[in-house]
C-alpha cells in the first residue's frame, strides 16, 4: 500500500505534532457534539431544567425570609451575605448531575454505542463537563436576577460584579469532573445520585455559605476554613460585595485546578476501563 | 330454608346499645390488628425507618452546629433548647405523611379490595395506618430526646411537663395523621402521596417558630407563622421542656387536634368508604 505523500516528507517530531493536532482538533469537536447533545436533553426533559432551578430559588427564600432574621453577618445584609453562598451550592448540587448522567449513560448502555463511533473517548466525559459549566453559568444569572429582586445589590463595582456568576462557572466546572470520577466509579445512576448526597451535603453546609464560619465552634472550623466550598463563596462576596479577592482567588483557583488537572485525568482513565 | 330465632328477647333500646358496642368492639380490634400490620411492614424493610431515625440526628447536627451559633448570637437562650421541640414535631410530622403513602399503595396495589372481602370494620384500614404511624413517631420522640441530652439538651421546666411533652407529641402527629390519610384517599398513588410531604409538611415546618423565633421574620410571613398550627405546638413543647406559660397554646393545640381529628378524620373515612 502506498503511504499518503504529505506524511512521508515531515520528520518525526513534525509528524506527532501534527497528530496531536488533529487529534486535539477532533477532542475538541467531539467535546461540543457531546455538549449539544446534553444540552438538547435539558431542552427534551424541562424537568432537568425545573429541578437545577427551582430549588435554589426555594433555598434563596428558606434562607432569606426564614432563616435570614435570626441569622447574624456582621454589617452585611443577609441577602447580600447569602447570595454568592447559594450561587455556589445550586451550581454543587447541579453538578452531580455530571455523575448521575454518566452513570446513567453507563448503565443504559449509552456509552457502548459512543465506543462504536469514531470519536474521542474522553469526550463523553468532558461533554458532560463543559456542559455543567454552561448550565451553571445560566443558572448563575438567572439566581443573581431573582436575588436582585427580592433586595440583594452589588457593591464591588460593576466588573467583579460581573466576574462573578463565571466564577461560579468555572468552579462548578472543576467540581464536575469530581462528579465525573464519582459516576464513573458507582455506574449506577441511584448509586451515585446518593453518593453525591454525602459529598456535597457536606461540602456546602459545613463552609461560609449560610452562615459566617466564626459562629461555628471551635472543633468545626479547622475543616470549614480549609473547605474549597469556603474559599469559593468569599471570593464570590469579595466580588460582589467588595472585600479581599486575591487571597480567596488563589485557594479558588488551585483547587479548580487540582479538580480539573488532577481527578479530571483519572475519571478519564477510569471511564476508559469502563 | 329456616330463619334463626338466635334473637333474645330484649328492649329494642338494649339491642341497638348492645349492637353499637359490638361493631365498636370489633373495629377496636380490627384496628389493632390492622396496625399490627402495618407495625410488622417496619420490621421486615427497616431502611422505611431510616428516615424516621436518622432525620432528627442530621437536623440537630445541622442546626445546633452549623447555623446554631449565628441563630443564637445574643439571644436569652440556650440554641438546642429551643431548637429541640421544633425538631421533634418537624420529624414526626414527616414521620406521619407516610400514613397517606401507605393508604395509596394500599388502594393502589388492590389490597383494600382484599380486605373488603373479609368480615371486618372499613374504617380500620385507616384506623390501622393512622395508629402505625402514630407509635412510630411516639417512639421516636424518645430516641430523638435520647440524642438532644447527648448533645446538651437539657429541661429546665420539672418533670412532669416533662413527661407529659412526648405525649403531646403522640397526640398532635395522631392528628396529622388524618390530614396525611385524607391526602392519601383523595390522591390513590403513592408518588403523589408522597410529594405532598413536601408540599404540606415542609412549608408548615419552616414558616413556623420551629427552627427560629417568628419575631426574626419579616412581617407577611408573621401573620402566616403565627396562626400556623405548627408554631403553636411547637411553642406548647417548648414551654413544656424549658418552662413558661402554657394555657394559651395548649387550647389552640386542642383545638387543631380536635379539629384534624373529629373532622378531618371523619371525611378522610367518608371519601373511603366512597371508593372502597
Amino acid at each position: 500500500m502506498n503511504q499518503p505523500a504529505e506524511i512521508r516528507d515531515r520528520s518525526a517530531f513534525g509528524e506527532l505534532l501534527s497528530a496531536i493536532a488533529v487529534e486535539s482538533r477532533w477532542l475538541i469537536a467531539d467535546t461540543a457534539v457531546m455538549t449539544w447533545r446534553n444540552l438538547i436533553r435539558y431542552r427534551r426533559s424541562p424537568e432537568l431544567f425545573i429541578f437545577s432551578t427551582a430549588s435554589p430559588v426555594m433555598f434563596i427564600f428558606l434562607f432569606n425570609y426564614v432563616f435570614g432574621g435570626a441569622i447574624s453577618t456582621g454589617d452585611l445584609n443577609y441577602i447580600d451575605f447569602l447570595m454568592p453562598g447559594i450561587l455556589v451550592q445550586t451550581t454543587l448540587f447541579s453538578a452531580t448531575q455530571t455523575g448521575v448522567g454518566l452513570a446513567e449513560d453507563l448503565q443504559k448502555g449509552m456509552v457502548d454505542r459512543y465506543r462504536s463511533l469514531p470519536m474521542a473517548r474522553s469526550a463523553v466525559l468532558g461533554g458532560r463537563v463543559v456542559t455543567e459549566a454552561l448550565v451553571s453559568l445560566f443558572v448563575a444569572c438567572l439566581m443573581l436576577a431573582v436575588g436582585y429582586v427580592i433586595g440583594m445589590r452589588f457593591h464591588g463595582g460593576f466588573w467583579p460584579g460581573f466576574a462573578v456568576p463565571f466564577m461560579v462557572a468555572g468552579f462548578a466546572f472543576g467540581f464536575s469532573w469530581v462528579a465525573a470520577l464519582i459516576g464513573t466509579s458507582v455506574r449506577n445512576a441511584e448509586g451515585a445520585g446518593s453518593l453525591m448526597f454525602f459529598v456535597v451535603f457536606p461540602f456546602t453546609f459545613l463552609s461560609s455559605a449560610f452562615v459566617p464560619i466564626e459562629t461555628m465552634p471551635g472543633w468545626l472550623q479547622p475543616f470549614t476554613s480549609i473547605n474549597p466550598v469556603t474559599y469559593a463563596v468569599d471570593l464570590g462576596r469579595g466580588l460582589s460585595q467588595g472585600g479581599p479577592i486575591l487571597t480567596n482567588a488563589w485557594p479558588t483557583l488551585l483547587w479548580t485546578l487540582a479538580f480539573t488537572f488532577i481527578i479530571g485525568p483519572v475519571a478519564v482513565w477510569r471511564y476508559r476501563r469502563v | 330454608m329456616t330463619t334463626q330465632t338466635l334473637q333474645s328477647p330484649e328492649s329494642p333500646l338494649r339491642e341497638a346499645v348492645g349492637s353499637v358496642l359490638y361493631e365498636f368492639r370489633w373495629l377496636l380490634s380490627d384496628t389493632a390488628m390492622m396496625t399490627w400490620r402495618n407495625l410488622m411492614h417496619y420490621r421486615r424493610n427497616p431502611e422505611t425507618l431510616a428516615s424516621t431515625i436518622a432525620g432528627p440526628v442530621m437536623f440537630l447536627l445541622l442546626f445546633n452546629y452549623v447555623f446554631g451559633g449565628a441563630i443564637g448570637a445574643g439571644r436569652d437562650f440556650n440554641y438546642i433548647d429551643y431548637l429541640v421541640p421544633g425538631i421533634l414535631i418537624q420529624n414526626n410530622l414527616f414521620t406521619v405523611m407516610n400514613t397517606g403513602i401507605g393508604i395509596a399503595q394500599d388502594l393502589q396495589k388492590g389490597f383494600v379490595d382484599r380486605y373488603r372481602s373479609l368480615p371486618m370494620a372499613r374504617s380500620a384500614v385507616l384506623g390501622g395506618r393512622v395508629c402505625a404511624t402514630t407509635l412510630v413517631s411516639f417512639a421516636s420522640v424518645y430516641w430523638t430526646l435520647a440524642i438532644a441530652l447527648i448533645f446538651g439538651m437539657r429541661f429546665h421546666g420539672g418533670l412532669v411537663p416533662a413527661l407529659i411533652l412526648p405525649l403531646v407529641v403522640a397526640a398532635f402527629c395522631f392528628a396529622f395523621a388524618w390530614v396525611s390519610a385524607l391526602v392519601g384517599v383523595s390522591v390513590r398513588n403513592a408518588e403523589t402521596a408522597s410529594s405532598s410531604t413536601f408540599f404540606i409538611a415542609i412549608p408548615l415546618t419552616f414558616l413556623s417558630s420551629t427552627f427560629v423565633p417568628v419575631e426574626t421574620m419579616p412581617g407577611w410571613l408573621q401573620a402566616f407563622a403565627e396562626v400556623n398550627p405548627i408554631t403553636h405546638v411547637v411553642n406548647l413543647c417548648r414551654n413544656l421542656a424549658q418552662g413558661g406559660p402554657l394555657a394559651s397554646y395548649a387550647w389552640v393545640t386542642a383545638f387543631w387536634i380536635a379539629l384534624m381529628v373529629i373532622g378531618i378524620g371523619s371525611l378522610a373515612t367518608w371519601r373511603y368508604r366512597r371508593i372502597a
